[in-house]
Order: structure tokens, then sequence, then C-alpha cells
């Protein structure tokens, strides 16, 4: 008898604990990754303190991703306006770039199909595409002028290409970054380029497209080089047609190109590729170059080199989920960043451009642009991007 | 009578919530997962995506490289973890001590950092060709960014586990069947080929299934070290279901490279039963 209670109360303790444990092997596989069930136990965590007394600050939940760049401006910035603004608590929920990015818009569109408003995330940051994508299903809060003043600052343009539907809150450029010490002539246009690409075989990489901008960048310029000029403003699939003479010459410059047809990983497989001395040029992000000189991770004689007309580069843009319940908060939040005195920040931290125009910016940093942003090209070929992907890998990796 | 119903139903008991566990976190994603995988386009079911997976040329050369990839891994892993455990087992000295002290090391180095660490000893530029200079050896062939580093990676990545397996399944041969063996006369090879293989076969199987799974799913060396086409599966996977979102082809990717480890699986399993059968 004794002994039947014994293991009675075996199995109950074993029930318990495999209940435990399936509850956590339940939770992972509904939010589809790792990162993303870490986040939203966050989420969800801020959303519940803050719906508790009036007296508390408002707290809102702000997602980014990127590379610790990124972590390091917000770290920088949100003190700064939290110290500005006592009532306003801003949690940040930082995704390292390649983890997460995709399941937090999952995240936001789930909780909207489940109605449950924007799933305890109230400010997003991310690129185009994702402004573009949440511009078809919805989900972004159109902002406006009355509610976030400093927004006059941004360029008109820009913000009726998005639709009024994110901030473009800073801006980098893809330059060519080369070793001064073997290419004394760096090319200046992209013809230029290709010449140098094929009288130096194999000391020239880019990155694969699919993995970082900079790569993607290169390969974008080359195929709609021999596209009309408004060609980079057009999201129809028309268009797809006419970029057989720049995918053919993509695959030309393959048996040219580092290790006859390499193509790194990520932004950084290529920087280390310069770093070692096994290539004398690449395209890169400007920001990332400007980082790792000043780091020392880079030798001294790499120089940058903005190409005319540019490789296309783009701003990274912050997005309000339309269902988020904290709006108030985060139109001031916006408002901050996009004051001259954040942007500063943000020119000096990540080594980009700011995000609102030059002429609202301090003179010293209007000084420091001069000739640098001439170049600059924004493209805006929504979905097209990864079409663009998908047969550089069959066209010209596969080849 | 009722003592055993009991004992039963104890039994029961006991295996229901590990079933319950295994049925919802791996029988319904399986089962999702293949029905998502036979959407297609239109929004109907046909199988479609998998027929993508035989006919793309890009899609068929991943196949076949992971494959190639996955056999010569599994091949030389085997080779060199069994070598390694029978010495370990059957000689004594101090290299045997120092090999049983470090044999596991890559372990408890993480893969990332053993990866980029691999990339630096065996690129281009990297120690090993700076230490060869010295010798005359002027050029390295191709070893990163090509299947041969995927390999070296997943030899490091698998050599130190399977040698702990099969080591103890070696430790569980007794001596004295060994020595009464020599006694009567056999050689080295007829010991190995009558005595320790057949008493390690089970184990053997095991690491062969640990291994050719481990290999197969891997993600970060292939991601990191391989070429750009073709890709091994796992990178494939990822491409397709991160970059193209094309969630149902990734499914279907995800699903033919769990149909190739069930496979594996059916010979481990088939001879588990026979063991058990044998036994009773």
């Amino acid at each position: 008898m004794l002994r039947l209670k014994k293991s009675s109360a075996l199995l109950f303790l074993l029930m318990l604990s495999l209940v435990a444990l399936s509850a956590c092997g339940g939770k992972n596989g509904s939010s589809g990754g790792n990162t993303a069930a870490s986040g939203g136990s966050a989420g969800a965590s801020s959303s519940s303190s803050s719906g508790g007394a009036a007296a508390k600050p408002v707290e809102f939940a702000f997602y980014f991703t990127g590379s610790e760049n990124v972590k390091d401006l917000w770290d920088t910035l949100t003190p700064m306006f939290e110290a500005k603004n006592p009532d306003i608590k801003v949690k940040l929920v930082y995704i390292p770039s390649g983890t997460g990015a995709q399941p937090t818009y999952d995240r936001i569109a789930a909780a909207k199909q489940a109605g449950k408003g924007s799933g305890g995330i109230d400010l997003y940051e991310d690129g185009l595409p994702t402004v573009t994508k949440g511009q078809k299903d919805d989900m972004w809060d159109t902002l406006s002028t009355s509610a976030i003043p400093n927004l006059a600052n941004v360029d008109e343009q820009t913000m009726k290409d998005v639709g009024y539907l994110a901030v473009p809150y800073r801006s980098s450029a893809v330059i060519l970054a080369y070793n001064s010490d073997k290419v004394k002539d760096a090319p200046g246009t992209l013809d230029e380029l290709y010449d140098w690409i094929r009288k130096h075989p194999e000391r020239f990489a880019y990155n694969d497209p699919s993995t970082g901008g900079a790569g993607s960048s290169f390969v974008q310029s080359t195929v709609y080089k021999f596209l009309p000029e408004d060609a980079i403003h057009s999201s129809d699939p028309a268009i797809e047609k006419q970029w057989d003479q720049g995918f053919a010459l993509l695959k030309d410059l393959g048996k040219y190109v580092y290790g006859k047809g390499i193509y790194p990983k990520k932004n950084q497989g290529t920087l280390d590729l310069l770093a070692s001395g096994e290539v004398d040029m690449i395209p890169a992000w400007s920001d990332m170059v400007l980082q790792q000189l000043e780091e020392g991770t880079l030798p001294k004689s790499t120089k940058l080199k903005q190409l005319s007309p540019g490789f296309n580069g783009g701003p990274t843009y912050l997005m309000v989920p339309k269902l988020s319940d904290k709006k108030e908060a985060v139109y001031k939040f916006l408002d901050f960043v996009m004051t001259p005195e954040a942007q500063s920040i943000i020119v000096q931290k990540m080594h980009g451009f700011p995000g609102i125009k030059l002429s609202s910016m301090p003179q010293s940093i209007q000084d420091s642009f001069q000739g640098v942003s001439d170049g600059f090209r924004t493209f805006n070929i929504g979905d097209l991007g990864t079409d663009i992907n998908k047969r550089w890998q069959s066209d010209v990796a596969a080849q | 009578m009722r003592k055993e119903t009991k004992t039963g139903m104890l039994g029961l008991a006991l295996v229901i919530p590990s079933f319950l566990l295994l049925f919802v976190v791996v029988v319904i994603p399986i089962i999702a997962s293949f029905r998502e995988s036979l959407k297609n386009d239109s929004g109907g079911y046909d199988f479609s995506r998998y027929l993508f997976l035989f006919t793309d040329p890009g899609m068929r050369a991943n196949l076949i490289f992971t494959l190639e990839i996955t056999c010569v891994s599994v091949l030389i892993i085997l080779l060199v973890s069994y070598a390694l455990a029978v010495y370990m087992r059957f000689s004594s000295g101090a290299l045997v001590v120092w090999i049983r002290r470090m044999y596991m090391i890559p372990i408890f180095i993480p893969g990332v950092i053993a990866t980029y660490g691999l990339i630096n000893l065996l690129g281009n530029h990297g120690w090993l060709s700076r230490l060869l200079l010295p010798l005359g050896v002027e050029s390295l062939p191709r070893i990163i960014f090509d299947e041969k580093g995927i390999i070296i990676a997943n030899c490091w990545f698998n050599i130190p586990f399977t040698t702990m397996l099969l080591s103890s399944a070696l430790a569980g041969i007794p001596a004295s069947v060994i020595e009464s063996a020599k006694d009567v006369g056999a050689g080295r090879l007829q010991l190995f080929f009558r005595f320790i293989l057949p008493l390690s076969y089970k184990t053997f199987l095991v690491a062969v299934t640990f291994v050719f799974m481990g290999v197969i799913g891997s993600f970060t060396a292939p991601f990191l070290l391989g070429p750009n086409a073709p890709q091994m599966l796992g990178v494939a996977m990822e491409q397709v279901f991160g970059v193209f979102q094309e969630r149902e082809q990734a499914a279907a990717i995800a699903f033919f490279t769990f149909a190739l480890c069930s496979f594996m699986g059916y010979f481990y399993i088939r001879s588990m039963v026979r063991e058990e059968t044998a036994r009773r």
C-alpha cells in the first residue's frame, strides 16, 4: 500500500513536470522563433505593467533590428528622451539583425488578425520592404505633422513615397570601399567599375545579395543601369522582362570577381576580405566602413568613393502599428527623434545621413556632407527586390 | 489479476504524458508542415512543390550536394571516431591519456566561433597558409567557400560526440572476452571483426543515425563556409523561407529532409525492435 502511494506521488510529480515542459514547448512552437519567444514575454509584461495605475509613466515597446551600432544608438537616444519626458518610458526590444525581423512583422499581423491590438508592439523599425508590405496589409498608422510637428523637417517626396506611413529617420549609402595602397585611380562610374573588375581579376568581391544590402545594391544598380531612369520607382512586375541585359553582365562578371564566383555571406563577409587583403575593392555600407575604420578593424589605407550616379542606398524607417494604444507617447518620441539635436547624434553615431533635410541640420554637419550626398539615390522597387535575389541565385550563383 | 491491471494502468499513465508531449511538439507540426507543403500557387493541393524540388536544376543540385556532403562526412567521421575509440580502449600510454583529455574540447566551443576560427585558419591568407609559406607551399587549394570546408567543419562538430558514444560501447566489452580470444590464438583483425565490431554494432548504428541527422540539418557552417551554389538544404531552406518568402516551398524542403532522416531512423528502430524480440 505504502509502495502504491509512493508511486502515485511520483507519478503526480512527473505529470506536473511534463505539463510544465509541454507548456514551454508549446510557446516556442507558436511564436515560430527563439528570439520572438523571448521578445513575446517582454512585450506582454510591458503592456500589463502599464495598464496598472494612472500615476505610472506610460511605457511603450519599441522593437528594432539591425547591427550592434543600431542598438548603441537607441541606448543613447532613449535616456535623453526619457529625461525630457518623465511621464513616458521606452521599452527597447532589440532583435539582432537576421534573427527575428520577420517574426516581429508576423506578430503584429497575427495580433491584428486575432483582434488583439498591436501585440504589444508600439513602434517598429525596418527597411522599405516592410513598409510596403504593411501598406498592403493596412498595418501602419498614417502620420501627420499636426501630431508630429518635426515631421515637417523631412523631405516631402520621401514621405509621399511611403504614403506618410513611416518616418525615414536615418539613411546610409552604399559606396565603394577600396585599399588605397593598391588602387590609385578608383573608378567613378559603374562602367569604369566593370572595366576595373575585368582588368583586375579576383580583386573585387560583392556579397550574396540575399544576405546583405551592399551586395544587393550592387546587383540592383547593375540590373537597372540598362533601364529607363524612372524604373527605380516602379514595382510593376512587367519590368522584369528588361532585366536580361543586367543579369548577362553580372553573369559575365562572375569570372572576374573573387574566387571566380564566390560571393561571401552578409555585408561583413566582404569587409572581412577587404581587411585581410584578399580583395582590393568592395561595395559596402558607408556607416559600417566608417565605424570599422574608427575601431581599427579595417586598415587605415581603406578609402571610400561614391560613384556617380550612386549605388542605391536607402533610409531606415520607423513605423507605428495602426492598432497601438499608446500612440500619443510614440508621437512624442518620434517628434524627438526628428529634432536636429537627436539627428546630430544619429549622424555621429551611425556615420549615416540624417533623416531630415540637411538644411535643418546644424551648419557643421551641413559642411561635413558637402559632396558626399550628391550621388545618393533611393530605389523603391517593392517586392521586385525579392525576385531579383531569386533570379540572381539561379542565374548568377548557380551558373 | 487486480494487481496486474493496476500496474498496467500505471504503465499507461506513465506513457500518456510523454506521448502527448511528443504528439503536440512533434507529430502535429509535422502534419501541419506536410499540409502546408502540398499547397500550390493557386490555393489548391498537389505535389507541385515536391516536383519543383526534383525538377528545378538549382534545387536538384542542392539535393545532390547535400547528400554527397552528408555521406562523405558520415563516412569520415565514423572512421576517425571508431579508430580513436578503439585506440583509446585497447591501448595505454601518455598519448592515450592526452587524447582522452583533449578530444572533447570541440564540444565546448560554440558553433559560430568554431566556424569563424576555421575561416581564419583555412582561408586564403589564413594561419595555415602563413605557417606553410616557409616550407615552400605557395598557395593552398581552396578550402573555405567550398565543400571541403563544410566537411571539415562537420568533422570538427561531430567527431568528439561520436567518439564519446563509441567509447562507452567499447568500454562495455569485457576484457575477459578479448583475453580469452587472444589465448586461443585470435589475430588482431579476427579480434576486431569477430568480437569488437559485433559487440559495438548497435551503438555504431546509433552513431550513424545521429551524425547523419546532425549533418543533413546543419546550417551555421554550410551558411558561412559553403559555396553560393549549390547549397546545403538547410541554407536553401533559410533562403527560400526568409528571403524569397515562399513558405510552402520551404515546408516541402523541410518535409523532404524529415523524410530522409526518418528513413535513417527506420533502420535504427528496426534493429532495436529485433534486439527486443530476440531478448524475449
